[in-house]
């Protein structure tokens, strides 16, 4: 068996013993014959077989709102967010990291303003943008964006002062140093922060979600209806989703990052 | 470094050598405009030097080749051979066909679409060379480019740098540690003292060319010149 077999047999074998485990323990009576009590109730964590029928009811078209589409929102809301507060981010660092001056000045607002816990905003945010895709995109951007400028922001300034000469030499401008040099230099930098930026774009979505109410829509309100109406399997269906969509984002964020960044020894995987 | 005076012709070879922290690459970072003088002027032309390389059209004035590997990681070979180009906005199959002779000249065929981490340290030295040639600089400075590879690779390169010079006599300024390299290469060298670094003296090297680099050590001019030189380095490398 190869290396990756074993490790796949492994991965699937704790998995079925975690869902078998969890399914047996839960079904498991405290006194014999009587309803309702449970070692391991299954009104808090409900049970696995519960959940997969809850998912199939949740996914049919008997439901108002389909898990489909409030998983179609979630990920919406998280790749704008995720796009605007990359974009931003990078130009912000790239920006703050070439002006000495001007990063030293704004310096002191950028550190208040990134140490303030995002979920205080939540509210603030809904004052002004109301309860919709608007309000998640910009929970999601105040906490991306921070990420990719900081790490943009390193990557500007620590650029080799011998590749920004060579190309000076090679007759290079300053708008061609920028493009050539600076750039591609940041961007390794930057990509460092897409994966954890990815996963932090979700967390801004789902605090506005859980506020949210219906018109946000998305994942997080089916778990504070599910809340409402005191249903652990719901829960647990919203819960499992977010974590397949927390991978998927992921590993296609890595795919990207594998193909621009192939020019790293640590990405190489032929002879480019 | 204090009172360094020298001068190169047009077309010449010159090495300069000494102790290490004694100014060298100071010197050819003032020649390059990247530092100033506190005192005193460098003249290209008889214009004095005034900072660094601007944008501008047209083969370059000067080329430098670091010591540390400047090829850009993110390029590959031929991208990196086709940077000055590109900056002059040369027309694409142009600069295509610019990179393919270079290419061809550096015997770096094959590797053309290789990213320079894949690459060994002398084929990316290479690289930077082609890349500073391709652009046809009148002035060439090479700040220890050779400094980190082996002896083989060296002399290799060796052969290709003086392949390549005898070909367009570009004015050369080589900075270097190994007295070795400099009598190989150059037509005159430039000594310098330890720090405080001052130009001790001027040497000529008497060897004939085109010179083969291997056969050339073991012939007794190039001990005779070697010896010459060292007997005056060696006393700033003595306590």
């Amino acid at each position: 068996m190869t290396e990756r077999a074993r490790i796949a047999l492994w991965r699937v074998g704790i998995l079925v013993a975690l869902l078998g485990a969890w399914e047996w323990l839960t079904g498991i009576k405290a006194i014999s014959r009587t309803p309702g009590l449970y070692w391991i109730d299954p009104f808090f964590i409900s049970r696995p077989s519960t959940i997969a029928r809850r998912f199939v009811y949740l996914t049919s078209g008997e439901v108002r709102l389909s898990l489909w589409q409030m998983a179609l929102s979630t990920v919406q809301s998280t790749l704008w967010g995720f796009v605007v507060g990359v974009s931003t981010g990078f130009v912000a660092g790239l920006v703050l990291g070439r002006h000495d001056r001007l990063a030293r000045v704004l310096e002191p607002y950028i550190i208040a303003f990134n140490s303030l816990p995002r979920i205080a905003l939540v509210p603030l945010v809904t004052m002004i943008f109301g309860f919709g895709l608007l309000a998640k995109v910009v929970l999601a951007w105040t906490i991306v964006f921070f990420i990719v400028f900081f790490n943009t922001f390193q990557g500007a300034r620590a650029v080799d002062a011998d590749l920004i000469h060579s190309a000076r030499f090679l007759g290079a401008g300053e708008p061609q140093i920028m493009r050539t040099v600076i750039v591609p230099s940041a961007l390794a930098w930057t990509f460092a922060a897409l994966t954890p930026s990815i996963s932090f774009a979700l967390i801004g979505v789902v605090v506005g979600e859980l506020l949210g109410g219906e018109s946000g829509g998305g994942l997080g309100y089916l778990i504070t209806q599910s809340l409402g109406t005191l249903n652990a399997a719901d829960m647990m269906v919203a819960l499992v989703s977010l974590g397949a969509i927390g991978i998927v984002m992921a590993l296609g964020i890595k795919q990207i990052e594998r193909r621009l960044l192939r020019w790293r020894p640590e990405y190489r995987t032929e002879r480019a | 470094m204090d009172r360094a005076s020298f001068e190169v012709l047009e077309g010449e070879f010159v090495a300069i050598v000494g102790p290490s922290g004694c100014g060298k690459s100071t010197i050819l970072n003032m020649i390059g405009g990247l530092v100033r003088p506190s005192a005193g002027a460098v003249l290209v032309d008889g214009v004095p030097v005034t900072g660094a390389p601007t944008a501008r059209a047209g083969p370059a004035r000067i080329g430098y080749v670091f010591q540390k590997d400047t090829v850009f990681p993110w390029r590959t070979v031929a991208r990196n051979i086709a940077l000055g180009l590109e900056y002059r906005g040369v027309p694409r199959h142009e600069v295509a066909r610019c990179v393919r002779e270079a290419v061809s000249l550096a015997g770096l065929e094959g590797f053309e679409e290789a990213f320079p981490a894949t690459l060994s340290g002398g084929m990316r030295q290479r690289v930077a060379l082609m890349r500073t040639l391709v652009v046809d600089p009148e002035i060439l400075l090479m700040d220890e480019p050779f400094g980190a590879l082996d002896t083989h690779t060296k002399l290799t390169l060796h052969a290709e740098l003086l392949a390549l010079w005898q070909a367009r006599r570009q004015t050369v300024v080589f900075v270097t540690h190994d007295l070795s390299e400099a009598i190989t290469l150059a037509d005159r060298i430039v000594v310098m003292t330890r720090r405080p670094g001052r130009v001790k003296m001027v040497h000529e090297v008497k060897l004939e060319r085109p010179r083969d680099v291997i056969a050339l050590r073991e012939r007794d001019e190039y001990a005779r010149e070697y010896g010459r030189v060292w007997h005056v380095l060696g006393e700033e490398f003595a306590g």
